[in-house]
């Protein structure tokens, strides 16, 4: 017997989150216009669809049929541009206003493990000696509530990164898909978890449903090979990063769409007298990434920059953290627009002699 | 090492208090904090060789070492040159006018292990300001360190910075003071040497018995001042530098400082040469 929570009680789930205060999240698909272009009536208009984690008010709101969403959970933690403090300037005074996170308590229903993972592996990054209070008050105050992937794509690698379709990693409460698609396996891991459902006990019901198989995802890459070849130092003169990266155009979507990529610049919006300061997401990718003042650029070429992000996401990172600043989502890959991505970079790695 | 602030990006407030131009573009700041929980701050974990991030609030921060030694934490003075948005807005600053610092962060000279030793300072135009800040730390505790010698050029005599100091390291008799500058870059009443520093080093030749180099300079004096201290017979764990890199956050999070695995702004900036030659050079 598991504890289970049926689909069709989700409705009454987040109306009983939202009525206790809570923000409740999940994935959904948008219709957006692509582009301009002539048509002669109205169903030639093309939409294009864009997923990401977004508020939602019903159970409707939801789409649980993707794979995983275009955007990636990052942004609900780290946002694309935020501001952190603003600033007035009157002749011998500078008044500075602190901007917080805003303080609300928020539930994410419908996580992918991937992506759950991915804000675990950027914690200690966020806390090493000097612990970032953005990331940190919003990671305190969101409950994680993945479900694990019963479907996946020739994109997913999550296995190949020693993670998988039903990774708890990150996660405050991990359910299973049931067989007859009527509902979830509720496993609580966190008291973060426990607390969340609590307010949702009486939806929940015990049950002996099965649960779905989990998704089959294929290891593509001798992960172990790839990093004992990044380690030797001999490596990173190697041809194979200009081979490698030859294509890459530098547009930086595989780290701005990246679960873990957590690079960032600060920009001041405004002028000598008032304004404000903000984060904003940076990449490794970008010429002016690391430029000096001088001109001088320590990595000047694409393939110096994607050399980086390799050796930074299975190398360096590690060597800091223990775990890979990567958790298989495979976003890089499947919407990079020159068809380039980690998993392509570490299919080659594993060929090569260490 | 939080500091005064829950927000780690969210300088302390420093008024300019004095300042000096040392050459053309170049300038020194004087800097009080203004408000003494930052200031307590900094004089808790101040010691030479960290550095910090200086800014105007509508134009950005820019990195640069602290100038002023760990002897002297009253101010903080720094030394830039004006050459983009930010420096443009800090050089254009008057006394009395309010800027931003956030730090001091990053490792340190171990001086302490410096003590009973000969040292040798050898730098390169704006790369004196880091220098400085160590040769002041160990002068004003000047019984504790054997032989002192500095070597210091600059392109020309105007691109010396410190003047004013230079001529008080050159009288005292506790200094040996070698100044160069490089070929036609000397003036009519140029009284010292001509030549580039790793030349003039080897000229010098210091004995690397019981000695410690700190050297510091563009790239390409670095390189071949390692080359010429190798010949005088110098351990490469002997010889300290300081790296720069372009840096946003300065604590470990914005991920553009690294040199191979190794963050400038958490590793470093100080390193021996031994560390450095450890790194991916195609990375410096």
């Amino acid at each position: 017997m598991t504890r289970i929570l049926l689909s069709d009680k989700l409705d009454n789930c987040v109306a009983r989150w939202r009525k206790a205060g809570l923000t409740v999240i999940g994935p959904v698909k948008k219709e957006t216009f692509s582009s301009y272009a002539a048509v002669e009536k109205a169903a030639d208009v093309k939409k294009e669809t864009f997923s990401s984690y977004a508020a939602v008010e019903k159970a409707a709101d939801f789409n649980f049929e993707m794979v995983m969403p275009d955007r990636s959970i990052k942004e609900l933690f780290f946002p694309q541009t935020e501001p952190m403090m603003g600033y007035t300037i009157k002749k011998q005074d500078i008044a500075t206003e602190d901007f917080k996170p805003p303080a609300e308590k928020r539930v994410i229903f419908g996580a992918r493990p991937c992506d759950a993972s991915g804000l675990a592996i950027d914690d200690p990054l966020f806390g090493w000696d000097y612990k970032d209070n953005f990331w940190f008050q919003r990671r305190d105050e969101t409950v994680i509530v993945t479900i694990a992937c019963t479907k996946s794509d020739d994109f997913c690698m999550c296995t190949s990164l020693k993670l998988a379709p039903d990774s708890t990693k990150g996660s405050d409460v991990l359910l299973r898909p049931l067989q007859n698609g009527k509902g979830w396996q509720v496993e609580e891991l966190t008291d973060r978890g426990r607390e969340a459902f609590k307010e949702i006990a009486d939806q929940l019901q015990d049950g002996s449903e099965p649960a779905a198989p989990t998704a089959v995802v294929a290891e593509k890459f001798d992960l172990d090979a790839c990093i004992s070849w990044l380690k030797n130092p001999e490596n990173f003169d190697s041809t194979f990063w200009k081979e490698i990266s030859m294509r890459c155009i530098g547009c930086g979507s595989c780290t701005f769409l990246c679960p873990t990529c957590h690079c960032f610049d600060f920009q001041d919006e405004g002028d000598t007298y008032s304004g404000i300061r903000r984060k904003n997401w940076d990449s490794c990718s970008f010429s002016l990434f690391t430029m000096h003042t001088s001109g001088h650029n320590p990595r000047s070429t694409q393939s110096a920059r994607w050399r980086q992000r390799i050796m930074h996401k299975f190398n360096y990172f590690p060597g800091k953290f223990t775990a890979n600043s990567c958790s298989g989502c495979g976003r890089c890959s499947r919407q990079c627009p020159v068809d380039m991505g980690i998993t392509e970079t570490l299919q080659e790695i594993s060929t090569l002699k260490p | 090492m939080q500091g005064a602030h829950n927000n780690i990006y969210k300088p302390a407030i420093m008024k300019i208090v004095d300042r000096h131009d040392e050459a053309p573009g170049v300038r020194t700041l004087k800097l009080e904090f203004q408000n003494p929980a930052d200031h307590e701050l900094f004089k808790q974990n101040y010691r030479t060789g960290m550095f910090g991030l200086y800014g105007v609030y509508g134009e950005g921060e820019s990195t640069f070492c602290v100038a002023s030694p760990e002897t002297r934490k009253d101010y903080i003075e720094c030394t830039f040159r004006q050459s983009g948005r930010v420096t443009s807005a800090l050089a254009s600053a008057d006394i009395g006018d309010l800027i931003t610092y956030r730090g001091p962060y990053g490792n340190r000279f171990p001086i302490e292990n410096f003590y009973g030793k000969n040292l040798i300072f050898v730098s390169g135009g704006i790369a004196l300001p880091p220098t400085r800040s160590v040769i002041w730390s160990c002068l004003d505790q000047r019984e504790k360190f054997g032989k002192i010698t500095i070597v210091y050029g600059a392109r020309t005599v105007a691109d010396l910075v410190y003047k004013h100091e230079l001529e008080e390291w050159e009288k005292r008799d506790d200094v040996d003071l070698v100044l160069t500058v490089d070929p036609g870059g000397e003036s009519p009443d140029w009284k010292h040497r001509v030549g580039f520093v790793p030349t003039v080093l080897e000229q010098a030749a210091p004995s690397p018995d019981n000695c410690i180099a700190v050297i510091c300079g563009p790239p390409i004096m670095i390189k071949f001042t390692l080359i010429s201290l190798k010949k005088l017979g110098f351990e490469e764990s002997n010889v300290y530098t300081t790296l720069e890199n372009r840096m946003k956050c300065g604590v470990g999070k914005c991920g553009r400082c690294n040199v191979g695995s190794v963050y400038v702004c958490k590793e470093g900036p100080v390193f021996t040469a031994a560390e450095v030659s450890k790194m991916p050079q195609a990375d410096l």
